[in-house]
């Protein structure tokens, strides 16, 4: 292997993967989009294989090579030209859920096809049957907004106005639909001219062996990472709560790690069937968190590529929680889902690598999504936006409060920017006392966000988890707080969960619910599970936590015997 | 003109690094002394000792690192923090993202104030900038008195909603705590960044409430130091801007000092601009344990207002876009989990140092391999007055090699290369990812050991010319001589083109120009003054900006016009589409104002006088293998002298590799320009 | 996979019952690989080894 050039390649290709996201902050028109930064650029090689990745969302950095393949099982190299570029949302093949689009551009060099420029945005506004994507009582996918196949949006360098047409038809915001693809599109032309630019430097021949080497390169690192950890096979379950359609079941989650040399295979057999409401995941988003999964427990400096994934392999089983059929929902599988389907594993894998995994963090995005008419401009606006949750407690450290899920790594919009731009006033935004699971180290705490709404009427759908079932505490560690979301009619003195206040089967997942001028709406986030025993916690940090106003005296008292004074 | 000495003084990690000139003779010198970290004064007043007449001195720039220290060790004020009621979580909660991906480990930055010290006030405006309620007077009196109780806070913070559309309640709260806490040092949002985004507003108000004792305390004693010795009134310190401000002005805005030394370098690029008519110039200023990068476009520096001190501590003040990465002189080789050579972020510093210091350091670095290659010369670092150990070098690079089955050239030649390449990764971050083509630069090599790869990195980057400026060890200090008072404010007046209220925008730009006059004309800089403006905008719904220059403060239907034809030009050019008859927001006027102070004059160097003489040959390997080259003394080098490579270029404290395809020429003032 | 005969849309899905991975009816590459086991069509031979594997080990757990 030359590994200068290798280092050199991998380096570069990483650099213009940071340029095309670069290209989508600065560009897109979506505060998912500018501000939380959920989308993630890479490049792959012609059979798809991702060859090089930038750090932004990492649910669809591990979603990036199904997809990619997915399409070329359909779309032959044949077909496509100089200047084509490909759209793609499709669940069903390879996809992840129906907000997130895929982009991708053939590199042509000498009329050949060396490869791929992908960019993976979240749209927040897709159609279907609530405003912002988030339709948490869907039973089909028809529900949950236009369905794209592969189609070229982009054909030889022009664009194909006949699926602009279609595609803008059919979605509430267009004109920042548009700003949002244009983006996306940008990043794609960006690394695909800079890659070529790459492949005139090094030669075709050059970088196609040293990108094979990479990737090598990339398992052996991964294979070596996991010949450490003790052979055998490793169960754990959880449940997720509600699909928004029935209110009284549960889902499990079920995995089996089979850990055999270099090799990590998670078997999923005996997970729950799929549900009737959205919670389903595809198997792009069961591929994608035992990526995940795996990548939280091994050495972060292995170069992200389809090498590093090779040693990993999921069994998923049809029409199952974790691999959805066609026609049923899974707008939810990739937010809330995939986080729970990480901390499962990381739950499995806790027996074997007690000091790299957590206990439960949050694992909600919150996903509170809402649509309306601005009485001041007259347009329609839309908006997904998520929130961050407490991690669980660590062998060697607490919880950090108030970060993004596993499977995102996304920001939350300022509040100064969110009131500019939508209808609400933001009332709070505090950390909850005591959402933190107890533990020699405490897991990290949730907050809550006040609104109050301005517009006549706003439409709001929701996507949550952890309304019911708790974070989960590791080694003696005792449960996170649970989320909540609540109402303040206006003119009405008591909260009221959305089941009350709207006859709404679940609390944590349900649609269109109309807000009203003067209604105020709380979004509780949950906290992360504690770690080790409470009994032996440093009993300085209970005093600061008191002090600091993370715990109660109560909580003091009750979980760590700590008395004032 | 009277005779005058200008000084820049540059309190480095190791170094002090003075520079003077002197109008008279028109002579520029320069000189070092060690840093005296616990009291950095003390090597300031060491090295102006050696100065006969400092009675000539007209003015000393001074670039520092108080606060960039105190805020990298933590040794700030103890911070009370005021904020509109419901909002004391904002520092901690922060934008909710993580350093990294798959970092179990990463634990969660701490704001520079402790949660039991954060406050909230009854108050509320609305995004468009109305009263929802009321300031609570009576809270805030409440609030200072529970301060005064608690007698352990040193300074205050204040940051409100939405003060940037209207400060009333933040400059009513800070008029309550001032009269309630006589002599309590207090920063207020709109004062320090009067911009959106509640954390990063936030952040860097409690940044500069929290420097604010320690740099006044620090100031202070400065300025008696130098009043002792006659040029109290001389002195000015380097802003964050790379323009200068009086001590006291400092102190007042102490977070405006957050980055101070490395700004002169940039500084010096863009003299060097003017001076050359080199128009777009990226400067790489390699030191011992890492390299700072920095780009000259159109002879004006990028300024930024996305610094984070630490990761998740943003520090949102206008100041020079320097992107800094952990590669230097003394970055050291390493062979991964997978048998991949690596070069740092570790670095064998100053102390042991390389392995060629021969001071016990073992482990190979770039500075051993360029030794290894030939590139340095053992017997002429830091002009002779270090000799290297080129067997120690040897031997170190020998035991990378045997781990990786190399010969040991072929080794110090891919630890160079990779070297090379993290420094490359540093070039594409200020260039490539800004939309900058390095067709268009001159690459500028400073610090020590800039000059000895500016050959390699022009290769790579793809960057057509190269200069190598005089004294390149010294740029920074150079820089503090040339350049100029200067205040930069910014405010966000966001606005539609749908409903463009031109009065409105014209008020605000009054307002600023005003503002950035007055500020610095109080200290006393009362010159002629010159002013950029700018406004910052984006498609309605985009979320970064584009700037554009503007030619006044009246926004008049003409200049209106021209402003959105202009950001789509702009739009298409910078990111290779436009989207005409969108509507477009403005989002932040801008100001810079300069006070232009006079300028040294650079010294011509005499006329060539045919080919310039090699002083000798030595072995230097290159990627085809070991040449014989000519090595030339940069003294006796004149302008216009040519010089094909290969070839070497010695200095005192540097030394120029050129490789076999270059061509180097020396310019009127010395400059070594190299061509690919 | 099976796709309509003018392409354009999809009449039918197939996915194997082990991995749960798609199986396409255009594709040679997956159709040679594809193994029928007690009337259902696995993606590979090692999927429908790793069913018989997983049902003897949860009938040994359950037992």
């Amino acid at each position: 292997m030359d590994f200068v050039t290798m280092n050199i390649l991998d380096s570069a290709m990483v650099s213009i993967c940071r340029e095309m996201g670069i290209t989508l902050m600065k560009t897109s028109y979506s505060t998912i989009f500018n501000e939380a930064l959920d989308f993630t650029c890479g490049l792959t090689d012609m059979k798809g294989d991702m060859i090089a990745v930038a750090d932004y969302c990492p649910a669809q950095i591990g979603g990036m090579p199904l997809l990619v393949k997915s399409c070329l099982k359909e779309i032959s190299l044949a077909e496509l030209e100089e200047g084509d570029i490909i759209l793609h949302n499709d669940p069903y093949r390879g996809g992840l859920h129906t907000p997130e689009h895929t982009f991708f551009k053939p590199i042509f060099v000498d009329g050949e096809i060396m490869g791929f420029a992908v960019a993976i945005g979240h749209i927040a506004e897709v159609g279907g049957m609530a405003p912002g994507g988030f339709c948490g009582e869907a039973t089909e996918i028809f529900q949950e907004g236009i369905r794209i196949p592969p189609v070229k949006i982009v054909k030889g360098g022009k664009d194909n106005i006949e699926v602009w047409k279609l595609l803008l038809a059919n979605v509430r915001t267009p004109r920042v639909n548009y700003g949002d693809l244009k983006a996306l599109i940008a990043a794609v032309d960006l690394g695909e001219k800079q890659m070529r630019g790459i492949y005139q430097k090094y030669g075709k021949e050059k970088i196609r062996e040293t990108v094979a080497d990479l990737l090598l390169y990339s398992e052996r690192r991964m294979r070596a990472e996991l010949e450490a950890i003790p052979d055998g096979i490793y169960t754990f379950h959880d449940h997720l709560e509600s699909d928004g359609i029935d209110a009284e079941r549960h889902y499990r989650i079920q995995v089996e790690v089979h850990k055999k040399g270099g090799s990590f295979i998670v078997d999923y057999h005996g997970s729950s069937p799929q549900a009737a409401g959205p919670i389903n995941a595809t198997l792009g988003v069961a591929t994608s968190a035992a990526y995940n999964a795996v990548l939280h427990m091994t050495d972060p400096s292995i170069p992200r590529n389809s090498g590093c994934f090779r040693p990993i392999e999921v069994m998923a089983p049809p029409g199952s929680i974790v691999n959805v059929d066609f026609p049923a929902p899974s707008v939810g599988g990739n937010t809330e889902t995939h986080p729970r389907i990480v901390g499962t594993i990381l739950g499995a894998m806790a027996k074997a690598l007690p000091d790299r995994v957590m206990a439960a963090e949050g694992a909600t995005h919150c996903n509170f999504v809402f649509g309306g008419v601005d009485a001041d401009t007259g347009e329609y606006f839309a908006c997904y936006d998520l929130e961050a949750v407490g991690w669980g407690g660590r062998a060697f450290a607490d919880g950090n409060d108030a970060v993004d899920s596993i499977n995102g790594n996304c920001r939350i919009t300022p509040v100064e920017v969110y009131e500019t731009r939508f209808p609400w006033l933001i009332e709070s935004l505090a950390f909850n006392t005591d959402s933190c699971g107890a533990g020699e180290y405490r897991g990290g705490v949730g907050y809550t966000k006040q609104m109050l709404c301005l517009n006549d009427v706003i439409t709001c759908s929701q996507m949550t988890d952890r309304h019911l079932l708790a974070p989960w505490g590791l080694d003696g560690g005792t449960e996170g707080g649970c989320g909540a979301t609540l109402v303040k009619k206006s003119g009405r003195n008591d909260w009221q969960t959305m089941r009350e206040a709207y006859g709404k089967p679940s609390t944590s997942r349900y649609s269109n619910v109309a807000i009203r001028k003067g209604d105020r709406v709380q979004l509780v986030t949950p906290g992360g599970g504690g770690y080790g025993d409470p009994a032996k916690r440093d009993p300085e940090a209970v005093a600061r936590d008191l002090r600091e106003g993370y715990i109660s005296a109560a909580a003091a008292a009750k979980h760590y015997g700590h008395q004032e004074g | 003109m009277a005779v005058s000495t200008i000084i820049g003084i540059d309190i480095g990690g190791t170094f002090t690094d003075f520079v003077s000139y002197d109008s008279a003779t028109g002579r520029i010198e320069n000189w070092k002394n060690l840093t005296t970290p616990a009291e950095p004064i003390a090597g300031v007043m060491e090295g102006l000792g050696r100065m006969d007449n400092l009675g000539a001195v007209t003015k000393a720039r001074l670039g520092t690192t108080i606060a960039t220290n105190a805020l990298l060790t933590r040794r700030g004020a103890k911070v009370a923090y005021v904020t509109t009621k419901g909002f004391r979580d904002v520092p901690f909660i922060q934008r909710g993202d993580r350093r990294s991906h798959y970092d179990i480990t990463w634990i969660k930055t701490r704001p520079l104030v402790a949660r039991a010290d954060c406050h909230e006030v009854e108050e509320r405006l609305t995004a468009k900038g109305e009263v929802w309620t009321p300031l609570d007077e009576g809270a805030v009196r409440e609030l200072a008195a529970k301060i005064r109780a608690d007698g352990s806070i040193e300074a205050v913070a204040i940051c409100t909603l939405f003060s940037y559309i209207d400060p009333r309640h933040e400059q009513r709260i800070r008029d309550i705590l001032a009269a309630e806490l006589p002599g309590m040092p207090i920063s207020i949002s709109y004062d320090v960044l009067p911009k959106w985004k509640e954390y990063d507003r936030a952040s860097t108000t409690i940044a500069d409430a929290y420097l604010k004792p320690i740099v006044s305390e620090n100031f202070r004693k400065m300025q008696a130091r130098f009043a002792e010795v006659g040029v109290g009134d001389k002195v000015g310190v380097i802003k964050s801007n790379g323009g200068e401000a009086t001590l006291a002005a400092a102190a007042d805005a102490p977070v405006q000092m957050t980055l101070s030394g490395p700004t002169g370098a940039v500084v010096a690029t863009r003299v060097m601009s003017e001076l050359t008519g080199i128009r777009n110039l990226v400067v790489f200023d390699m030191g011992g344990t890492s390299t700072d990068c920095s780009t000259v476009v159109d002879s004006k520096e990028h300024v930024t207002t996305n610094f984070e001190i630490e990761w998740g501590i943003p520090i949102q003040i206008p100041m020079i876009d320097i992107h800094t990465i952990g590669a230097g002189g003394g970055s050291i080789a390493w062979i991964d989990k997978g048998g991949m050579l690596r070069m740092g972020p570790q670095s064998a510093g100053a102390d042991p140092g390389p392995a060629c210091y021969g001071r016990g350091g073992q482990d190979a670095t770039v500075t051993d391999a360029n030794v290894v290659l030939g590139r340095i010369s053992p017997g002429n670092f830091l002009g002779g007055k270090m000799r290297l150990d080129a067997d120690a070098a040897h031997a170190a690079v020998a035991r990378v090699a045997q781990k990786l089955g190399m010969e040991v050239d072929a080794c110090a030649h891919a630890m160079v290369q990779i070297a090379n390449n993290n420094m490359l990764g540093a070039l594409r971050a200020v260039l490539l990812q800004r939309g900058l083509d390095p067709r268009d630069f001159t690459l500028v090599a400073s610090g020590g050991a800039g000059p000895v790869h500016v050959c390699d990195l022009m290769d790579i980057a793809g960057i057509p010319q190269a200069l190598v400026p005089n004294y390149p060890g010294q740029f920074s200090a150079f820089g503090f001589i040339m350049t100029d008072a200067r205040v930069d404010r910014h405010r966000t007046v966001q606005q539609i083109s749908k409903f463009f209220d031109g009065d409105r925008a014209t008020k605000a730009m009054t307002e600023l120009v005003e503002g950035a006059i007055e500020e610095l004309k109080s200290q006393g800089y009362t010159q002629r003054i010159e002013l950029h403006r700018s406004i910052e905008a984006r498609y309605m719904g985009q979320n970064h900006e584009l700037e554009l220059s503007f030619p006044g403060n009246d926004f008049t239907e003409a200049t209106i016009a021209d402003m959105w034809d202009r950001f789509h030009q702009e739009h298409q050019a910078r990111f290779g589409f436009s989207i005409p008859g969108e509507t477009i927001e403005t989002v932040n006027l801008k100001v810079v104002a300069v006070a232009v102070a006079d300028k040294p004059k650079m010294r011509e160097l005499p006329l060539t006088q045919g080919a310039p003489r090699a002083t000798g040959t030595r072995r230097v390997r290159y990627a085809d293998g070991w040449h014989e080259v000519p090595v030339y003394d940069r003294e006796t080098l004149a302008q216009n002298d040519r010089i094909a490579g290969p070839a070497v270029i010695e200095e005192s404290a540097s030394v120029t590799i050129l490789q076999p395809a270059q061509t180097l020429a020396v310019d009127r003032l010395g400059n070594l320009i190299i061509s690919a | 996979m099976k796709f309509s005969a003018n392409g354009f849309y999809i009449e039918s899905y197939s996915k194997c019952p082990n991995c749960g991975v798609l199986m396409y009816e255009n594709s040679a590459e997956d159709r040679a690989k594809q193994v029928r086991h007690e009337g259902k069509t696995y993606c590979s031979q090692r999927c429908v080894d790793w069913t018989l594997d997983r049902e003897a080990r949860r009938a040994t757990q359950a037992g």
